[in-house]
């Protein structure tokens, strides 16, 4: 069971950049739905 | 033809203008020239491994100066927006692309040509023997690259860091040029030469295809 | 909204059931031993990414047809989510080889491929990064898009001849040569759950991408006024 280490190694590596990439959207998403709250909230106050 | 005779005019336009100033094949055949000998200074092949890694880098030389031969093929209509009134000038885009392509094609067969006396004599091999069958593989070869980059000069003018770009775009794409030219011209150049067929059959195939692709999407690469 | 959650715990669901199949259920290969077991991963992750470099290439075509920038966003979420999958595969493809063959790269022809794969579409993603003007960015990205994706089978079959000139290990052995009847059911559980993890990850970038559209054109208002 020698290599049984690098097979567990793959999966985890393999999951970690799956879910780094969707920490990444997760986290400009949240920028973004911020950002367009605030652009929304300013529209009505200028007109 | 309509097609036809367009593509001859903008042809001879081409030709016209590389040939007033020479600059674009002069530093062409120089930068292979360059490359060529920085590569021997860097991997100081022996005579029988000049067979083998020889070619390969011929045929790396020839992309990398192509990539930059390639730049000003659509940056040059930018400055006096000289493509707006190509545009007009012709009843299909194509022929805008067909007569760029053809004269890319030829300024890289004159400078490969111009380089093979010298890479010959640089790396030890003799290419006269399969001459006829090495000019079909530069030929087909810089036909794609020509095809390729074209088409892709055409999308590289219109972003910023352009002359980054370019090389960067193209490249990946033309790995499977690089690959079987290369193979094809080392199987020529052996001892004992071969002429893979396939590996011909195959570069006519990539040209096809993104002739092909060209045609069917030209128009749109030359959008305002 | 709900529909997303539902996506989202399936996939992670699916993604857990694949690996404990491909750890217990699947049998131990006769040759290489434990370490084939990286197969169902990254085999999986392979067809997944391809999948979503085409959904990309069906989002250029349209938008190149049809000009909407919904096309648009697929095309982006469709190459970003593929380059994550491709990433994998490049990733995991090393960590098999380095106990089998003892280095950790071996110019395998499908491996290579993969590499060039990668930067084409790393290409790709540069390229919208350096038109500003969103239609622009939007049709240039899409052309390079449909020559990179047509380049695709192009470029494996070039390496693959390539590499019949110098034979190399081949990283999985011969793919698909006689795959045990339990092996292949395994094999296609993992390809059927990466792609459900694919089409997770495709639509989060995508309403990303949209809300971000929305953000950038509400901007634009605000500035008018």
């Amino acid at each position: 069971m020698k290599n049984l280490d690098s097979v567990f190694a793959a999966y985890l590596i393999g999951w970690g950049v799956f879910f780094l990439f969707y920490l990444t959207i997760a986290k400009r998403t949240a920028n973004v739905r911020a950002e367009l709250d605030r652009l929304k909230n300013s529209l009505p106050r200028a007109k | 033809m309509s097609l036809f005779s367009n593509t001859v005019v903008l042809l001879n336009k081409e030709l016209r203008t590389e040939f007033r100033s020479r600059e674009l094949l002069t530093t062409t055949v120089v930068f292979i020239l360059v490359v060529l000998i920085l590569f021997s200074f860097a991997i100081s092949p022996t005579s029988e491994e000049s067979r083998e890694f020889g070619p390969g880098l011929l045929w790396l030389a020839i992309l990398f100066a192509a990539s930059l031969m390639l730049q000003p093929c659509f940056l040059r209509e930018q400055s006096n927006d000289t493509l707006s009134s190509l545009r007009l000038a012709v009843s299909d885009p194509f022929s805008i692309f067909l007569a760029k392509l053809t004269a890319n094609t030829l300024f890289l067969l004159v400078t490969e040509i111009l380089m093979l006396p010298l890479f010959a004599v640089f790396y030890n091999i003799p290419i006269l023997p399969q001459l006829h069958y090495l000019l079909l593989v530069l030929f087909l070869g810089s036909l794609g690259i020509s095809v390729a980059g074209t088409a892709l000069s055409a999308i590289s003018a219109q972003a910023r860091m352009r002359e980054l770009l370019l090389p960067l775009l193209l490249l990946p794409l033309l790995t499977p040029v690089l690959v079987v030219s290369a193979t094809v011209s080392v199987s020529l150049l052996d001892r004992a030469p071969v002429v893979q067929w396939k590996g011909i059959a195959f570069l006519a195939v990539f040209d096809l295809v993104f002739l092909t692709a060209l045609w069917l999407f030209g128009e749109y690469l030359l959008e305002e | 909204m709900i529909k997303r959650i539902i996506l989202a715990a399936l996939a992670i669901l699916l993604v857990i059931a694949s690996a404990y199949a491909s750890f217990y259920i699947a049998p131990t290969e006769r040759t290489m031993g434990v370490i084939q077991r990286i197969f169902y991963f990254h085999v999986a992750s392979a067809w997944a990414g391809f999948t979503a470099f085409f959904l990309c290439f069906i989002g250029n075509l349209l938008y190149v047809w049809k000009r909407d920038q919904k096309y648009d966003w697929l095309g982006v979420s469709g190459a970003e989510v593929g380059l994550a999958f491709t990433t994998v595969v490049l990733i995991t493809g090393p960590i098999w080889a380095h106990p089998v063959w003892g280095i950790w790269w071996t110019w395998d022809a499908r491996l290579t491929s993969t590499f060039v794969l990668w930067l084409l579409y790393v290409s790709y993603l540069l390229l919208r990064t350096l038109v500003e003007e969103p239609d622009r960015r939007a049709l240039l990205s899409s052309l390079f898009g449909i020559f990179a994706f047509i380049d695709v089978p192009l470029v494996f079959g070039a390496i693959r001849w390539w590499r019949t000139q110098h034979p190399q290990p081949v990283i999985m052995g011969g793919q698909g040569s006689g795959l045990d009847p339990t092996m292949k059911a395994v094999f296609f559980f993992s390809a059927f759950a990466m792609h459900v993890l694919m089409a997770f990850l495709v639509v989060e970038r995508y309403a990303l991408e949209k809300m971000q559209t929305e953000a950038d054109f509400l901007a634009r208002e605000v500035e008018a006024q």
